[in-house]
Formats: C-alpha cells, structure tokens, sequence
C-alpha cells in the first residue's frame, strides 16, 4: 500500500472513464488554468496589480464605450462636461478606482484563492480524519466525546463561524517573497506575496467536522473486517493498523470530499475577503467588495474577479462530480456548501 | 411510542448541544485577542477609568464567576447590555430576527418553487436540451458566490433597468399584511415584495441549484425502479407515476440534504443581508465584530446555533414521518 493512494486497477479505471467525460476533461482545464495563472501571475499580468495611477482610473474593458460626466474649469467656470472613454489593450478588462489594472489583479487574486483553498482543505483533511479515525476505531468514551464536540461545531453554520473567528482573531498574514521577482526574472511586480494565516486555518477549522463525520464510518465499518483482526492477532499496534489498513482503505470517499471541499473554502475565503477579513487586498472577492462602491459608473470593477471565482469553482465541481461518480463511495449531496 | 421516545432522546441531545454551542461563544471572548475595554473606553482613557469601565461591564471578575453569570441571565433570556448602544442584547436580536427569517423563508420558497420541476423535468427529458440547461444551470448556480450574484443583480435589474430598489427592508412582512388588513392598502405588501425579489434570488439560487440536481439524480434512480415499471403496467398515466409515485421517494434523499445544508442558508443569509443592507441577524453580527460588541455576538451566535439545532430536529422529525421505514 505504501506510497500508493489508489489501487491499479481503481487508476486504470479512473484513465478509462476520463477519457469518455468530457465534463472531467473541461474541469480539468480549468483547473489547470487556475494553477498556471496562480503560479506564472507575475509573467502573465501586464501591470504590477498594486500600481496605483490615479490617472488611468475606472478605465472600461477593451473594446467599451464609456460616457462619464465629469467635472471640468471651462474658461474659469465649473461646468459638467460629458467626457467619452474607450477601453484599449494596455488594460484588457479595466482598471479600478485607483487605476489598478484589473486583469492582473484578476490573475495574481488566483493564488489567494487557491494557496487558501488547498492548505485549508488540508488543514481540515489532516485534523478531521485524524479525529474521526480514532473516535471510529477506539469507539467508546472516546467516540462519544469526539462526536459530541463534532455536533457543537455543526451547530454553527460554517459561514458564521467563519465570520465570527475571522473577525474576532483579526488577520495574521506572513509574506512570501516571490521565487520569480527574486531570481529576478521578472521586474516591476510585487516582491512578495501576502498569505493570510487566520483566513486559512479558520477556514479548515470549520471545515473538518464533514472529514471527521466520513472517517470515523469508514473507521467503524472497517474494523471489523477479518483482516484487520487479522493484523491485531498478529501482535500489530493501535497506530499501524490504523495507519496502514484503516487509512488506506477509507481514502476513497476523503479524496471526493475533499475536492469539492477546495471549491467550498475557496467561496468561502472569496466572502472573507469580500467582507474585509481576510487581510490581504490582492484577492477576488476584496476587489468586488471595491467594486460595489462603483456599480452606478464601472461595472467591470465588481463583474470581472466574480468570473474570475465561477470559473475556478465550476472547474473543481466539475472534477469533484466526475470523480464521485467514477470512484461512487455513495456520498450523494453531503458536505459542500460555502 | 417511538417516535415520543425519539423526540425526547433527540431533544436531550439537542440540549447538550445547545449548552456547548453556549459555552463554546462564551469562551471565545477569552480566546480572542484585547479587552472588550478597548472598544469602549475612550482613546486617552486612564488606567483608573478603564478598571471603572471594566467593573462596570463585569469583567473584573474571575472566568467562573462571569460564566454563571452569563448563564444565571441567559435562563431568564438576558444577554447582557451591548456595550455600545447601552440597551439589553435580547432585545436588539430579537428586533432583528423577523427580517432575517422573512429572508430565509422566501429563498427556500424561490427554491423549492424553480428546482423541483426543473429537476423533474430534466429527469424526465435526458439528454435533452431542457435537461443540459437545466444541468448546466445547476453547475453555475451551486458555482456562484451569492454575494457576487446579489451584486450582479443590482447592476442588471437595479442599476441597469431602474426597476427594484437596491437595498433595505423598508417594511416588515407583519406591518405590511396588518396595513392589507387593518387600512386595506396594498402598499405595505408591494413594497415588501419589490425588496424582498432580490434579495430572495441571491440567496435562494445556490439552494435551486443544489435540488435541481438532488432531484434529478433522484428521480433517474427512482425512475429504473420495478415498482415505477408497475405503476406504468397498470396503465397508470406518465404525470402520476412521475410526480405522486417517483417524487415522492426522491423527496426523502432532498429533504435530508436540506436539512443538512441548513447552516449554508443562515450563513448565506448573514452575506446576502451584507449586500442588501438589510436589518437581519447578519448585518448585526458583522458590525458587532467589527466593534467587538461582545453580548451582541454572543447573543447573535447562540441564537442561530441554538435556532439551527432546534430546526435539525424538527427535519429529523419530519423525515421519520415521510419515511416510515426509518428506525428511530
């Protein structure tokens, strides 16, 4: 088993049904889009997404007409005066309020969303299945104190839970120089990366319980099998059955929650940071809560990152839906949810 | 019998739940960085006004004592005084409730009103272009980020068209109807309606999606069944064998998964109320935090965790009565 999460025969399968959905195949692309743009941000945008030029400001999209009235001196007069704009391709979709460009703020808001998203689910994987393996396999006193904590943190949506830790703990962020503009093979992009630390934990804390919930099953059905008998009559330890039988053999239904769980937490962290708690200015849902103060004059503002988080998220659903049917651990509509 | 013994059994739990979800918000003021005093004294404030302030408010006491205190008030309904507006918490919640509940309600309505027959429908025609849109329909919707959507919403209907108001709840549902009823004026209900359309859409879309595509997978599952085969034998027309026979087993799995998904909606509600500026629950969360108005988070937290587990059981309740062979 070792160093392998799924059987031969399960991954021959998984290559067969790929290649006949078309689905997976598009969700996949979009996957590996989000995971190009997040990763090469620097080299694709064509601004540094933090460059303010109050003089480009709330430029429309290549291409869009735009009719403002503005405030101008004519011959020592304050007058309004309709002033016409056109988008050109030295900012593909825009720039905002403070004459960011919008594209690259699109395409570097991809690593907020996906750095949260992953290490949040992994978070929430490691903590969860971890509790939910020992209250299955112990069972008893331990079962019962573990469950009854699970169900406290399920009376909380997951949402205002959020909310609340977020809010209360206040947003620690660390920055992470970026590789790129340190090897200096890019120039004119920002030096470092900011990740928020409480976003991210928070996020998986509120997370792992549904882990937890599918763990301990899969721990209760399979510690009666004859082969982990077996492994115990042959003087195994509590650790190396779970480890090495119990773990192994419940991942199939934690690999499926666990990839539409990514698509939840990164709605999640969108709605964080569309409420200001989240720490960092340069994600999707921070710049649609900029935009909001724009809709009556600059609808691309709010319009554009919202794209930016659909497309990503039909992406992994997408996937998550192919691979629940393939695998088909009978998970029908659990978890999920933002 | 059972089903008394179930409630009781469910009820005790349920309890125990509540008394952690208490507990658990009580704690969280000591786990969370700062004294409330910060918030509410004034900047250049003393160390002699602070220990005013803080005896004042309570905090001067030993955890435990503040504990049975909390819990002493909480038995009797009262949560404290909120630190900024100086009126009792209980009864700024309470004010607030009606708007997030008349929210809730009509999402759930727009839902269940859209999905099921969009989801039987897609069932029935497979593979055809009504199932693909309404399939794909389904994708984006559970895809999008209700408050995203909300603010589309503005911008298209609102903004663009001019046609609904952008936000506020100018009315309440009970005012409107005792206005139809008491001065037979349909204003009040008209206003209520032309604010609550979008803010119902925004919330309710991800919970249309989500039972499109329970409904769906449901009913193809149910429809291979041989007793659907038997209904149709007798001769029984295709509308009935669909909706009386095949719905009614899909709605187990449903109502299930909405029972589960119930924190999505309250915590959909608490953004969707952000984006609308409307007086609910959520609204008056976010700005206690942000002011750190303690018995107003704790009050607001242990309403909707104590509200959520009172309704998981009333689902359970209700699943056992739809399906008989549930062993309670």
């Amino acid at each position: 088993m070792s160093g392998k999460i799924l059987s031969d025969r399960v991954r021959r399968s998984l290559r067969k049904e790929f290649g006949r959905s078309l689905m997976a195949k598009i969700g996949l692309f979009l996957i590996l889009l989000m995971f190009i743009t997040a990763t090469f941000a620097p080299f694709l945008a064509p601004h540094d997404p933090t460059q303010q030029e109050l003089e480009e400001s709330n430029l429309p999209p290549v291409g869009v007409t735009q009719t403002d009235e503005e405030f101008q001196f004519v011959d020592g007069e304050r007058q309004i005066v309709e002033v016409t704009v056109v988008g050109t391709m030295e900012h593909p979709l825009g720039t905002d309020a403070l004459g960011r460009d919008l594209l690259s703020r699109v395409l570097f808001g991809a690593r907020t969303s996906l750095l949260v998203g992953l290490f949040g689910t992994m978070f929430a994987v490691v903590t969860g299945v971890s509790v939910g393996l020992t209250a299955g396999y112990y069972g008893g006193r331990v079962d019962d104190a573990l469950m009854r904590f699970a169900d406290i943190m399920l009376a909380f949506p997951a949402l205002v839970l959020a909310i609340a830790l977020v809010g209360l703990l206040g947003p620690l962020t660390i920055l992470i120089p970026d590789p790129f503009v340190q090897l200096g093979l890019v120039s004119n992009m920002p030096d470092n990366f900011v990740f928020p630390v409480t976003l991210t934990i928070v996020v998986g804390v509120v997370n792992w319980v549904w882990f937890a919930r599918i763990a301990r099953g899969e721990a209760l059905s399979i510690r009666q099998q004859e082969y982990v008998k077996a492994a115990r009559s042959l003087g195994a330890s509590d650790s190396t059955i779970l480890r090495r039988h119990i773990l192994p053999n419940s991942l199939t239904p934690i690999i499926v929650l666990a990839t539409i769980q990514v698509a939840a937490i990164i709605l999640l962290e969108s709605s964080l940071s569309f409420l200001g708690f989240s720490g960092t200015s340069l994600s999707w849902g921070f710049d649609i809560a900029q935009g909001r103060d724009y809709l009556g004059t600059s609808w691309w503002i709010a319009s554009m990152p919202g794209l930016a988080i659909v497309l990503a998220v039909v992406g992994i659903n997408l996937l998550g839906d192919w691979l629940r049917d393939a695998l088909d651990p009978g998970l029908e509509g659990e978890g999920g949810g933002m | 019998m059972a089903q008394y013994q179930f409630l009781i059994r469910r009820g005790l739990q349920g309890l125990f739940v509540v008394w952690g979800v208490v507990t658990v918000v009580f704690l969280l003021r000591f786990m969370t960085p700062g004294s409330p005093v910060d918030f509410v004294a004034p900047l250049d404030a003393g160390p002699e006004l602070r220990a005013q302030i803080a005896r004042n408010l309570g905090l001067d006491q030993p955890i435990y004592v503040q504990y049975g205190q909390y819990m002493f008030g909480l038995i009797q309904g009262d949560m404290g005084f909120s630190y900024i507006r100086g009126r009792p918490a209980s009864g700024i919640i309470v004010s607030r409730l009606p708007a997030t509940l008349e929210l809730a309600f009509a999402a759930t309505v727009v839902a269940i009103i859209f999905s099921i027959p969009l989801g039987v429908l897609s069932a029935t025609r497979r593979h055809e272009p009504t199932d693909y849109a309404a399939t794909a329909f389904s994708l984006v919707g559970i895809s999008t980020p209700n408050f995203w959507l909300g603010i589309m919403l503005i911008l298209l209907v609102s903004v663009g068209l001019g046609i609904l108001p952008t936000s506020r709840r100018p009315i309440g549902l009970l005012p409107a109807i005792e206005m139809l009823l008491f001065q037979l004026d349909t204003v009040g209900v008209r206003t209520w309606i032309r604010h609550m359309i979008l803010p119902a859409i925004t919330l309710g879309t991800y919970f249309t999606a989500m039972i499109v595509r329970l409904t769906r997978s449901g009913m193809l599952d149910q429809l291979g069944q041989p007793y659907v085969e038997a209904a149709r034998a007798k001769g029984l027309p295709e509308t009935l064998v669909t909706y009386k026979h095949a719905l009614r087993n899909t709605m187990i799995p449903i109502i299930t998964v909405l029972g589960l998904q119930l924190g999505t909606l309250i915590g959909g509600a608490v953004i969707t109320e952000f984006v609308f500026n409307w007086p609910g629950l959520g609204t008056l969360i976010i700005d206690a935090i942000r002011v750190r108005d303690w018995p107003i988070i704790q009050g607001a937290l242990i309403v909707i965790g104590v509200g959520f587990v009172v309704i998981n059981i009333a689902v359970d309740a209700l699943y056992a009565r739809l399906n008989p062979r549930v062993d309670l």
